[in-house]
């Protein structure tokens, strides 16, 4: 069997909208869209706090020029932040769901504080606002929550594990090996290819490098290169597990 | 102060009964942080840590740093498994309803100070 030929796919896989709190209101679908586009991306992971409900507008208003994956940025009880990717759009509404339930509802004063949390259509129209009060710590704890991504599927990424705050390393001390992630998220503050990235990599996990993007300019200043046979989520399933010839450049 | 005094004052919970040495391990110094990579870097040596952090890290952090014992505060408690990998280690812990800030204030009422002070 001949191997399939490979394209090289730039993705940044950790990307907010304007329904997390601290997401800046003009991340809105059309715009993050136009925003990828513009950086060269042919995917993006569409990563709010606790929630996954723009992901499947975002896809909508991409149609087939990019590829956009649902995903979720869950903080656990331990207040350690971990990105869930998802092959669909409901296997990520149902993930964020079971999240969002364990959330109390947001009041008046916690959204002058931690900002609006803006549901929106394919075309960027405000259609709702999430009642839970996203920015708060989740009752679940480390472990749960990477049952809960894979009970659906999903692929478990340490996020932004270089961070002074909700890196796993941060407040966990030591990086959990026995937490069972698929790979470790670095944020634009270690560049790829460096010698801390190797630091990192010395995990033994595939190191990813996204943009962790509230605003519109930071979509795609940094990115991670795959080799793979489409944009598709199945084929960076494949590449960060390292099987079929799958490539994941930075790891 | 002896350990098992310190248990005795605050009326702590001994989730570690069964671990000899509580009796003799005199404490002096004490840290409070639930954030792990600062208890590694900060917390004295023989201390006792006060936390409500209570993934399995907390003992890895708390050996790592030969801190002789671990109060989890606001009634909460680590599951068995990480109960059992701290008697393995030799690391008392010890579990209490009141929060962190009383704990800690009846600590240094008891003459357990700050690393930085000891």
């Amino acid at each position: 069997m001949t191997p399939d030929p490979l394209m090289t796919v730039r993705a940044d896989l950790h990307v907010h909208t304007a329904l997390s709190p601290c997401g800046d209101d003009e991340m809105s679908p059309p715009a993050i869209v136009d925003a990828a586009l513009a950086a060269g991306l042919d995917v993006i992971a569409v990563c709010d706090h606790n929630a996954a409900g723009n992901t499947g507008a975002v896809g909508e208003a991409a149609g087939s020029r990019l590829t956009v994956i649902s995903g979720i940025e869950i903080t656990t009880a331990e207040e350690v932040h971990v990105v869930g990717l998802f092959p669909t759009v409901m296997a990520a509404a149902n993930a964020a769901d079971e999240v969002r339930e364990t959330l109390p509802v947001a009041d008046d004063d916690y959204t002058r504080f931690f900002g609006e949390q803006y549901l929106m259509s394919a075309d960027g129209t405000i259609y709702g606002r999430e009642p839970r009060a996203l920015a708060l710590a989740t009752s679940l704890g480390l472990d749960e929550a990477v049952e809960l991504i894979r009970r659906y599927g999903g692929l478990v990424i340490a996020a932004h594990i270089d961070r002074p705050t909700f890196g796993v390393i941060a407040q966990l001390g030591f990086f959990p090996y026995e937490a069972g992630f698929d790979a470790v998220e670095l944020s634009r503050h270690v560049p790829a290819g460096s010698a801390t990235t190797d630091g990192y990599a010395a995990y033994g996990l595939p190191v990813v490098h996204s943009s962790d993007s509230h605003y519109l300019e930071d979509v795609g200043c940094v990115a991670t290169e795959f080799g793979l046979a489409a944009p598709t989520f199945r084929e960076l399933v494949l590449a960060v597990k390292h099987r079929e010839g799958r490539v994941l450049a930075d790891a | 102060m002896k350990l098992e005094s310190i248990a005795r004052e605050l009326d702590l919970t001994n989730l570690t009964p069964t671990l000899a040495g509580a009796a003799t391990a005199e404490v002096t110094a004490g840290y409070a942080s639930d954030l792990l990579s600062d208890v590694l870097a900060n917390a004295p040596e023989g201390g006792v840590l006060v936390t409500l952090q209570v993934h399995l890290n907390v003992v890895a952090v708390a050996s790592h740093a030969e801190l002789s014992a671990v109060i989890f505060t606001s009634g909460r408690a680590p599951d068995p498994e990480i109960v059992a990998k701290a008697m393995a280690e030799g690391l008392h812990l010890y579990a209490t309803d009141a929060d962190t800030f009383e704990t800690v204030g009846r600590l240094f009422a008891l003459g357990v100070k700050s690393g930085r002070d000891a």
